[in-house]
């Protein structure tokens, strides 16, 4: 397998032939369709489980072991269901609603390290476009309310439209801390760097996830987090969608797979957010203390990008779970303290962070905790 | 035979980064997913009953009065506008931080940092004006009415 | 593999200036500001085939992510949206049609020179052997260089906007 960019150019290499648009293509199919939409499937089951537990009640048991056949059921249920557009609506806005939520949260997986070798591209805007196309989300939450002719909806819409554009704010500016140390906008080349020994032009020396990297990154990892939770309206953000306040806020006449769209981009966009803080903080599909990429001339290539897999994404399970347990531990912040959060509390935050990493770079010389604590590597 | 990997194509005279063919089809077939699936439903699903009540939007049960689509507060307006300006300020940023990394190992970075400071010195100088001129507060009148008491 | 590329192309034209008509014809406003929204998708498009992504992905971000919900929030605003009619435009189509056609003809025949053209003139590169976002650091150093002085002059005229904009926007 080849050091390439696109899982396209590996999938091109293991079978031989075929045109790229082709395995680019098939790459689209295979990551959407085998990881990215049944995470999201399992991740309604699994949020279900992890509630039940934490309020002690069984939670869904019924269907296959464990209940673990739940969102199968659920699927098929919502496929089942008559298509409801209330009267009055705007059919051709109620209809447009879930595409540009669902195309904004799936089209970021083309960016996701899942692996060095299953990229689905590594563009060198790469953060950038991970940014760009889940900014459809909030026009499509807003066009959505504003077609289901219902007054909740429509409160529910302008709260998320607000809500999801003030905190890209704080969001892009906790980006940039990572992309100072990596001096780089591609999302693979910004998780090499988080290798423990990563040897290139610079010279072979101790490097950790960015996270470590000082104490300023350390804290914009957390921003970031947050800055997510409020992007992809989680507890305690869950403003537009709060049952007790607005029926369900934007999703209210929204029913059936239509509304499954709406659960499925909601957990996509979650997986989404918390790969994007693996892979710019939490070293991606890095080992700690291990450097995995010299493992691949011992090993085969292709165990090495399963175990990077796997380790990608048991990070990315992990936010995931906080972000369940954030649901019932958090209680809801009012309109008013959510947006004093991000303007008067994560933005600047964000900003003196930005310059605390800047002058800790040109302070130290680039270097980070575990170079300077560890020394220069003698080869 | 050995398969070259293109890091860019040609096309009318431009490169094209080859990442966008596969960005292309993710945001195309993540798009399609949700014609697919509610055709897919359309095979086995009722369709939508138009009996009484039923097709009209749920107000907790109450008829609606008057249309959806009421005025709304025109401060979320200027939470957009506040957006735009913060948002057209971080994307200038993004070239020069890119350089920052290189610029420091090799002893330059004091052009690039004096750059970054200013930028988050004048984002800072816009958000403290918006905060001091109340654009900030999200219930005005209840945070003028605190003031006054307190 | 190129064909497809220009196909792809061709069709984020027509999808740009598909949705740029409805913007200007549409009845309904807020139909229009959703076709805006396509209009934005389909120049970040062509800045890729331009080769400049850094500007598509900026392109996506102010104008998709902001503008459009910036005009959308404008429009909800506006009371009895959907009794606006734009009708009256339509009489006064005569010279606007002059003025398109004398512009259109070239840029078509141009672009369909361009794109009928065989051009393999770039040499490929391999993977294994690029160096990084080469593109936003070129702009970067364009930034810091030549154009500093422009680039500063910008970032003042931001905040002098951003000052402004909430003050316009403030209740009185």
């Amino acid at each position: 397998m080849a050091n390439s960019a696109l899982f396209a150019h590996s999938l091109q290499d293991w079978i031989g032939i075929g045109p790229l648009w082709v395995w680019a293509a098939v790459s689209a199919v295979v990551i959407l369709y085998a990881i990215a939409l049944p995470f999201a499937g399992i991740a309604t089951y699994v949020e279900r489980k992890v509630s039940a537990d934490m309020q002690d009640r069984f939670g869904p048991n019924r269907v296959g072991p464990f209940g673990i056949l739940q969102f199968i059921a659920d699927f098929v249920k919502m496929l089942a269901k008559q298509d409801f557009i209330p009267q009055g609506a705007d059919r051709i806005l109620f209809s447009l609603a879930p595409i540009l939520v669902l195309a904004g949260a799936c089209a970021a997986f083309a960016v996701l390290p899942l692996s060095k070798y299953f990229l689905g591209a590594d563009m060198n805007i790469g953060i950038l476009y991970a940014l760009a196309v889940t900014t459809l989300i909030a026009p499509g939450l807003l066009l959505g309310s504003w077609a289901s002719q219902n007054k909740w909806s429509l409160l529910g819409g302008l709260r998320a439209a607000a809500q999801i554009i003030s905190y890209e704010i704080p969001v892009a500016l906790s980006i940039f801390p990572a992309i100072l140390i990596s001096g780089t906008l591609q999302i693979g080349q910004i998780v090499e760097t988080q290798g423990w020994v990563w040897s290139a032009q610079a010279g072979t020396d101790y490097h950790f996830w960015n996270a470590f990297h000082n104490p300023f990154c350390f804290l914009a990892m957390f921003l970031l987090f947050v800055g997510g939770l409020a992007e992809t309206n989680r507890i305690p953000f869950d403003l537009p969608e709060a049952e007790s306040e607005l029926v369900s806020g934007f999703s209210t006449e929204f029913s059936g797979m239509r509304f499954g769209l709406y659960a499925l981009a909601e957990f996509v966009d979650i997986f989404v957010m918390s790969s994007i803080v693996v892979a710019l903080y939490l070293g991606g599909w890095q080992l700690p203390f291990i450097n995995i990429d010299q493992l691949s001339d011992s090993i085969p290539t292709l165990l090495v990008a399963f175990i990077q897999l796997g380790c990608f994404l048991v990070k990315v399970f992990m936010l995931v779970f906080v972000v369940m347990w954030l649901r019932w531990t958090l209680p809801r912040l009012r309109v008013d303290q959510l947006m004093a959060a991000c303007w008067k509390g994560l933005v600047p935050l964000a900003l003196v962070n930005l310059l605390g990493t800047a002058v800790w770079m040109w302070a130290f010389n680039g270097r980070s905790i575990a170079q300077l604590v560890l020394g220069p590597m003698v080869n | 035979m050995t398969i070259y990997h293109f890091k860019y194509l040609s096309c009318a005279g431009r490169e094209v980064e080859t990442g966008f063919i596969a960005a292309f089809w993710f945001l195309l077939i993540s798009a399609l997913t949700v014609p697919l699936l509610l055709g897919v439903g359309a095979l086995f699903r009722p369709k939508q009953k138009k009996v009484g009540h039923s097709s009209i939007a749920y107000e907790c049960g109450e008829l609606p009065v008057g249309s959806a689509w009421v005025r709304f507060n025109v401060r979320f307006y200027v939470v957009a506008i506040i957006f735009i300006i913060f948002d057209v300020e971080l994307a200038a940023l993004f070239p020069c931080l890119v350089l920052y990394k290189d610029a420091v190992i090799s002893g330059n970075a004091a052009l690039i940092f004096c750059e970054i400071f200013l930028f988050v010195g004048l984002l800072l100088a816009g958000l403290v004006y918006c905060w001091v001129h109340g654009d900030l507060e999200w219930v005005k009148g209840l945070a003028i009415k605190s003031g006054k008491n307190g | 593999m190129t064909t497809g590329l220009k196909i792809v192309l061709l069709l984020a034209e027509l999808l740009c200036v598909s949705s740029a008509i409805l913007v200007t014809f549409h009845p309904n406003i807020l139909h229009a500001a959703v076709a805006l929204l396509f209009a934005f998708l389909g120049v970040a498009v062509m800045f890729v085939y331009a080769g400049a992504d850094f500007i598509a992905g900026v392109q996506v971000i102010v104008y998709v992510g902001g503008v459009t919900v910036l005009v959308l929030f404008a429009v909800m605003l506006t009371h009895w949206l959907y009794k606006v009619t734009l009708r009256d435009v339509r009489k006064k189509l005569i010279v606007p049609i002059v003025l398109l056609v004398i512009l259109l003809v070239p840029a078509v025949y141009k672009s369909l020179v361009e794109l009928a053209s065989s051009s393999q003139n770039i040499a490929p590169e391999r993977v294994a052997e690029f160096a990084g976002s080469a593109k936003t650091a070129l702009i970067g150093q364009a930034l810091l260089g030549n154009y500093l002085l422009p680039f500063e002059a910008i970032t003042i005229l931001l905040l002098g906007a951003l000052v402004g904009a909430v003050g316009l926007a403030r209740p009185k």
